[in-house]
């Protein structure tokens, strides 16, 4: 049994250690916001938050988590950048199919908590391995200088 | 020689025939001669210099070899004591994983044991054996003293010699009761039906007689024997290191005839298109810095925080070798390697231990290699992260790493071609192989990026570059 701390909330999961977090999260937790994409960390659609850094679930094993906070698309709307992320991407309708939006905005919130007012080069470096088919880049761009600006 | 020259006879003669009689033919002709006698002379002393002055693997340590028969401390030889219960198979089993026959003869998602490995080599390809015990195709017709005599003399059952791909200038130092154990081992496998593709070498290297010469210059044919001033652990460890594991044919550089040249024992060589590394004790450019518990832990595992994580041949040796052996035994193997003198390699730096900043804007190579860049930001952060300590898996942390600190750049190249698999059950660490995706003047590019951000000295690949090290796979 593996004990993990996932969005403040203490979680057992009873399965082997070298389980990659994305199973555990959708499969034994039942947190299926988190996505499946491509199994080796190329897409981004797995991405969480392991104490505020993005960290691609889809080869993270939970034997190797330990105490470090995991916060997934089900809880990053309860923190204040978080939640500024969900708001802007709303106004500026970003997702289109939305198959890897929960990646996208756990990306563009890890890049908020330590670049709060990113230059172009800060979200392209951060987001590249985050791939939409649908193109929405551009307006993630946006999205993510609208929730920069301040309240 | 002049009165030949001089006979007029014999200029008549050579006129009559159209042949040269220039007044200088015979200097030119004593000159040659003299040519021939000086480059002879060379030839016998390079041969001197490399067959009987050559120094044998364990010379570096002084002292006087014993026999077995009248070594009286612990034997260096056979399984570890823990196995002292087992079965003949079992032993067979430890000590086959010991001298990782495993690596060479199984082809990639082949079955075990089976064969058909290619190796590229400059001047062709070889391919491995089936060891399954098939009696057609594989070596369920040798008796115990033809498996003998490939593992000590390289003599196949068919009185063919066997290339020295076959490392048996190592394994001749193993005991006969280890080889028989290990052959016992091959034949309680399942026998596998998997004839060896035909091997597509150019003359001369096409002979196999020629090998015959080649192991009568260099493979000693003589069994380990313990030095009488070291201790049990230290001779356990030579016994693995020299015959069970061969440990050099990868790190120890080779003469003009490929043969090892203990000279420069462990200084690391390019083997099959990946760098082995330095493993003396220098302690920039090999292991001295490392302490035990660093050694024992990437042998063991492939891994040791803050040095790196073994990938591709050595990965292989990892998975399919050591990370099989006791405790004790890894600990004699450090305890041997540990005393090998360092030899500087002049390229390698000493590993920048220190990260990368966090920030992709921040460091020194934050403008250098734009494409590399930001093909670093699409495919390599998400597990590598911009200050190459990976949030993922510790296996994926680039710090301290001596291929990134590598200026040829050669094994990175190798890990982004064909990615990094490692079968270690528990610390799942796979990385994809990007070969296919890119071309070469973007993996160039990537290796670059990653030498300059993470390394001590940056590498300049080129796609030239690239392209040859991806023929070799």
């Amino acid at each position: 049994m593996i004990s993990l701390r996932i969005n403040g909330e203490m979680r057992n999961v009873d399965a082997p250690p070298d389980m990659p977090l994305l199973w555990a999260l959708r499969d034994v937790l039942g947190l299926t916001g988190t996505k499946f994409g491509c199994g080796i960390a190329q897409c981004g659609a797995c991405t969480v938050h392991l104490d505020g850094a993005p960290v691609r679930s889809c080869l993270l094993p939970i034997g190797s988590i330990g105490e470090r906070a995991v916060t997934t698309i089900e809880g990053i709307g309860a923190s204040a950048v978080g939640a500024k992320v969900q708001k802007a991407w709303l106004a500026l309708e970003v997702i289109q199919c939305g198959y890897c939006q929960s990646g996208q905005i756990m990306s563009a919130a890890a890049l908020l908590n330590n670049t709060p007012n990113p230059a172009d080069a800060d979200i392209d470096a951060a987001m590249a391995g985050n791939i939409c088919r649908c193109g929405t880049y551009t307006r993630i761009r946006a999205a993510i200088k609208l929730a920069a600006q301040p309240a | 020689m002049r009165h030949l020259h001089a006979h007029p006879g014999g200029d008549q003669t050579r006129r009559a025939a159209g042949l040269n009689t220039a007044p200088n033919a015979g200097r030119a002709w004593r000159y040659t001669l003299a040519g021939v006698g000086a480059v002879g002379l060379v030839l016998l002393l390079g041969l001197l210099w490399i067959v009987v002055l050559a120094p044998r693997p364990m010379d570096f340590a002084g002292g006087h070899h014993v026999s077995l028969s009248d070594y009286h401390a612990q034997d260096p030889t056979g399984p570890p004591p823990e196995l002292n219960a087992a079965s003949l198979i079992q032993r067979g089993q430890y000590l086959a994983r010991a001298a990782d026959c495993e690596s060479c003869h199984t082809s990639e998602g082949g079955v075990p044991y089976a064969g058909g490995r290619a190796l590229v080599l400059p001047f062709g390809t070889l391919y491995s054996t089936n060891i399954t015990p098939d009696k057609e195709t594989g070596i369920g017709n040798y008796s115990d003293a033809n498996f003998l005599d490939a593992i000590h003399k390289g003599i196949g059952r068919d009185n063919t010699n066997l290339y020295p791909a076959m490392p048996y200038a190592s394994y001749t130092r193993m005991t006969n009761a280890d080889a028989v154990a290990i052959k016992a081992y091959l034949f309680s496998l399942a026998p596998v039906h998997a004839p060896t593709p035909k091997n597509s070498l150019s003359f001369p290297f096409n002979r196999r007689e020629l090998m015959g010469v080649w192991a009568l210059l260099f493979n000693s044919d003589k069994r380990f024997e313990p030095l009488a001033e070291r201790t049990p652990q230290w001779n356990r460890g030579a016994y693995l290191v020299e015959a069970m594991g061969h440990c050099g044919e990868c790190h120890t550089p080779r003469n003009l005839l490929q043969a090892l040249n203990e000279r420069e024992k462990f200084a690391g060589a390019v083997q099959a298109g990946w760098r082995a590394y330095n493993i003396t004790s220098d302690r920039g450019s090999g292991v001295g810095a490392w302490s035990e518990a660093e050694l024992a832990g990437y042998l063991a595992s492939g891994h040791a925080d803050g040095r790196g994580t073994a990938a591709g041949p050595m990965g292989e040796a990892v998975d399919r070798s050591l990370k099989f052996l006791t405790q004790g035994d890894i600990a004699a193997i450090v305890a041997y390697v540990r005393s090998v003198s360092g030899i500087a390699t002049a390229d390698l730096p000493a590993p920048k231990a220190s990260p990368a900043p966090s920030s992709q804007a921040a460091g020194p190579a934050a403008d250098v290699h734009p494409r590399g860049k930001a093909i670093y930001a699409g495919a390599c952060a998400g597990c590598h992260d911009w200050s190459g300590v990976s949030p993922v898996n510790p296996f994926a942390s680039l710090i301290g790493a001596r291929s990134v600190n590598d200026p040829t750049a050669i094994n990175v190249v190798q890990i982004l071609l064909a990615g990094a698999h490692r079968r270690s059950p528990g610390e799942p660490a796979n990385m994809p192989a990007f070969g296919d995706a890119y071309s070469n003047a973007e993996i160039a590019s990537v290796a670059n990026y990653v030498t300059a951000r993470f390394g001590a000295r940056p590498s300049a690949v080129t796609a030239r570059n690239v392209a040859a090290l991806r023929s070799q796979h």
